[in-house]
């Protein structure tokens, strides 16, 4: 029992972190319909100013938190303004391209200004330490992401649904030209929702630094995959498809790990496949 | 098909005896046009001597490559400024081998078939090596391993297989299961468990372990395993089936990174208050250390391919000095090794009179050497290096920011390297 339990903790809050970087993803993808490679690194990004705020400034975890994602938004702008945007007209595979240079960019960009060695974050002094939960602890900043999870997908639902900006939004990523037809300005949309998707992976790189204790350059090339498994099984484009997919994964193979050791590796693709041959549109994805 | 003209043997044939041809007069020429070459005015070593290196530079491990570089970069700059090998400047060329067997073997046919390398070093992960080993031997040229630890290369490929081009000078998985079964026996742990990569070098290390402490210790159970795969970065499933199973031991061969990430979950979770004896092979890692700092918990025993603090030796002592000048940096294990087999190579060249990949390996085999990490020997039928490194517990030091090996012990490579013929009785230790 109590290993259950703290299993199920474990997957949960891995899959927060798979949720948030998979809505970045799913959010721009719905919108602008570009798959964008680059999202891993837009995470690692986030967690690296956020290191660089709380280190080198001094400041605490939490303005690292609030700082460190902002700063990477100017990333997120400058890539959908000055490059992605000049390729939405043309082939899919331009756009793919596109994007995989900017990992490889951003990785080295990394080393350069961070260098080639992994960085180590001091631990955390409010929300630090551990609770006991059924006899065994359990860290309580992992239970704080835990509640981050659901909150984000809050903030998302009323955003999109409850706002003139989500109608807008909506409108847009279900007719391009009508709206634009109807005097939406549809560029500045496409950024402006470009860099909001940004700013939710460089959310979920910062939320990681307490989380996993390292930053390593190419950090976010384990997550970027995690990610778009969810967005699949979960439905390209839907939002609470990658939600739903994202807790699936992440307590499937906390499972894995500790239940079916043999099989961990390939439980997450082995249901991916499952999903895609019953349901090729995905979870909740719209039949096409 | 059935018309008249060549096929594809016949044509063979005849552009290899052409190219044949060619050679021979070729060489003919070069004989003629420079007759000092067949007086042997000049000395038999033709330079530059050149190194082509290869370590992972890229990814969540691209800080180990840099400390290789260092390492093997200072070694060079040292060798050209008094001299170079056998009065020739030696050149170095640094690629990134990803970690992935099919970009070293890449390369590895790159530093040799295009940029004309006389030597290959480096070379990080276990499978990269096994599956590097057969084109080295095609290649013909000495591969000096200095990180990949598995001993299936050395027992396998170069004792049984005779790939002759291949020695290592780090340690090998010896150290880190054997060795550590050495200590672990005088424990009072009787219950062990680990938490290993995913791979290769994780299961090699996990069953020589096993086996070793067996013979040493009958008494001793091995309750439960958890194998991470390469890029772990959650281990908390990990750590709860560990402390499910209630072991009084731990054993982790996870290294770099995901040991810092394995250690700082780990705290969290109390297991290091409820297992009490663990012992981390590659924990005395320099970016671990420093990397954990003060979250490094205390009495675990640490070990690695070199420590800056041991030998306490002037050559060692010296060169941690240098290093920490040209670098501003303790050496990290790989640096030591990479710098040490640039050094192997230049007393090989200058014992043998050539850079001949036979005359060198003849050179290297039995060769011993004095190098910052200690006194060195190749074994002649393996060609594994044999020195000693210590084990040490984790303890805090004023005069470091990081954790130290506090008490250490020493157990000579003799009493635990696998001996050859590899195979039946009194060739795993212990030794009578």
């Amino acid at each position: 029992m109590q290993s259950v339990v703290h299993v199920c903790l474990a997957g949960l809050s891995n899959g927060m972190f798979i949720w948030l970087v998979a809505s970045g993803l799913t959010l721009i993808f719905g919108v602008l319909g570009v798959l964008n490679f680059a999202h891993g690194s837009f995470y690692m990004l986030g967690a690296f100013c956020c290191f660089t705020v709380l280190k080198y400034l001094g400041a605490g975890f939490w303005i690292g938190l609030l700082a460190g994602p902002l700063m990477v938004c100017a990333a997120g702008f400058v890539v959908e303004r000055f490059f992605l945007r000049y390729v939405y007209r043309i082939a899919l595979p331009y756009q793919l391209l596109l994007t995989f240079a900017f990992v490889l960019i951003f990785d080295n960009l990394v080393k350069i200004v961070w260098g080639a060695g992994s960085l180590s974050p001091p631990p955390l002094s409010f929300l630090g330490g551990s609770i006991p939960i059924l006899g065994r602890n359990f860290p309580v900043y992992n239970l704080f992401i835990i509640a981050v999870g659901p909150a984000v997908a809050l903030l998302l639902w009323a955003l999109l649904e409850r706002t003139w900006w989500g109608r807008i939004i909506r409108a847009s990523s279900s007719d391009r030209e009508m709206a634009a037809g109807l005097g939406v300005r549809v560029p500045a949309l496409f950024t402006g929702v470009f860099v909001f998707g940004t700013w939710l992976g460089a959310l979920g790189g910062g939320l990681a630094v307490p989380y996993v204790g390292l930053l390593t350059p190419g950090m976010g090339e384990t997550i970027i995959i995690e990610a778009f498994i969810v967005a699949v099984i979960g439905g390209l484009g839907s939002l609470k498809g990658a939600f739903a997919g994202a807790l699936v994964i992440g307590v499937l193979s906390a499972f894995g790990t500790r239940f079916f050791p043999a099989f961990d590796m390939s439980l997450t693709f082995i249901l991916m496949g499952g999903v895609l041959l019953w349901r090729p549109q995905g979870l909740f994805g719209a039949a096409r | 098909m059935g018309k008249k003209g060549m096929n594809r043997r016949e044509f063979l044939k005849l552009t290899g005896a052409g190219s044949l041809a060619a050679a021979t007069a070729g060489g003919l020429g070069v004989g003629l046009l420079a007759p000092k070459w067949v007086w042997g005015a000049t000395p038999k070593v033709k330079g530059p001597i050149k190194v082509g290196y290869q370590a992972v530079l890229s990814g969540t491990l691209a800080g180990y490559g840099e400390f290789h570089k260092m390492g093997a970069q200072m070694a060079v700059e040292e060798i050209n400024a008094k001299g170079g090998i056998a009065g020739q400047k030696v050149e170095m060329e640094f690629r990134d081998s990803t970690l992935k067997a099919d970009d070293a073997i890449k390369n590895a046919r790159y530093f040799v078939d295009s940029w004309g390398a006389d030597f290959l070093a480096g070379i990080d992960s276990s499978g990269q090596a096994l599956a590097l080993a057969p084109v080295v031997a095609q290649l013909d040229r000495v591969l000096m391993i200095t990180h990949a630890a598995t001993e299936k290369l050395t027992e396998e490929f170069v004792f049984q297989k005779g790939i002759r081009q291949i020695f290592r000078i780090c340690n090998a998985t010896y150290h880190d299961a054997n060795a550590a079964a050495f200590i672990a026996k005088d424990l009072p742990a009787v219950k062990w468990s680990t938490i290993s990569p995913k791979y290769e070098y994780g299961f090699t290390c996990w069953k020589m372990f096993q086996d070793t402490l067996t013979k040493l210790k009958p008494g001793v159970s091995f309750t439960a395993e958890s194998w991470a795969p390469f890029g772990t970065t959650d281990f908390r499933s990990h750590i709860n089936t560990i402390m499910d199973a209630k072991p009084d031991g731990l054993y982790s061969t996870e290294w770099a990174g995901e040991l810092i990430s394995f250690v700082k979950q780990a705290k969290e979770a109390g297991l290091f208050e409820k297992v009490k004896h663990v012992m981390f092979p590659v924990g005395a890692a320099m970016d671990v250390l420093e990397g954990l700092g003060k979250d490094m918990p205390d009495n675990i025993w640490i070990s690695g391919r070199y420590f800056f603090r041991f030998p306490n030796s002037k050559m060692n002592n010296d060169w941690v000095a240098r290093f920490r000048k040209r670098w501003n940096h303790y050496p990290a294990y790989v640096s030591e090794t990479g710098y040490s087999s640039i050094f192997a190579f230049k007393a090989a060249v200058e014992k043998a009179g050539s850079k001949d990949t036979k005359a060198v390996i003849a050179a290297l085999e039995g060769m011993e050497m004095d190098s910052p990490g200690g006194h060195r020997v190749f074994r002649k039928e393996d060609h594994q290096a044999l020195y000693d490194v210590p084990w040490g517990k984790t303890k805090a030091d004023p005069k470091f920011p990081f954790k130290v090996m506090g008490e250490t012990r020493l157990i000579p490579a003799k009493a635990y390297f696998n001996r050859p013929p590899f195979d039946g009785p009194g060739t795993r230790p212990p030794f009578a």
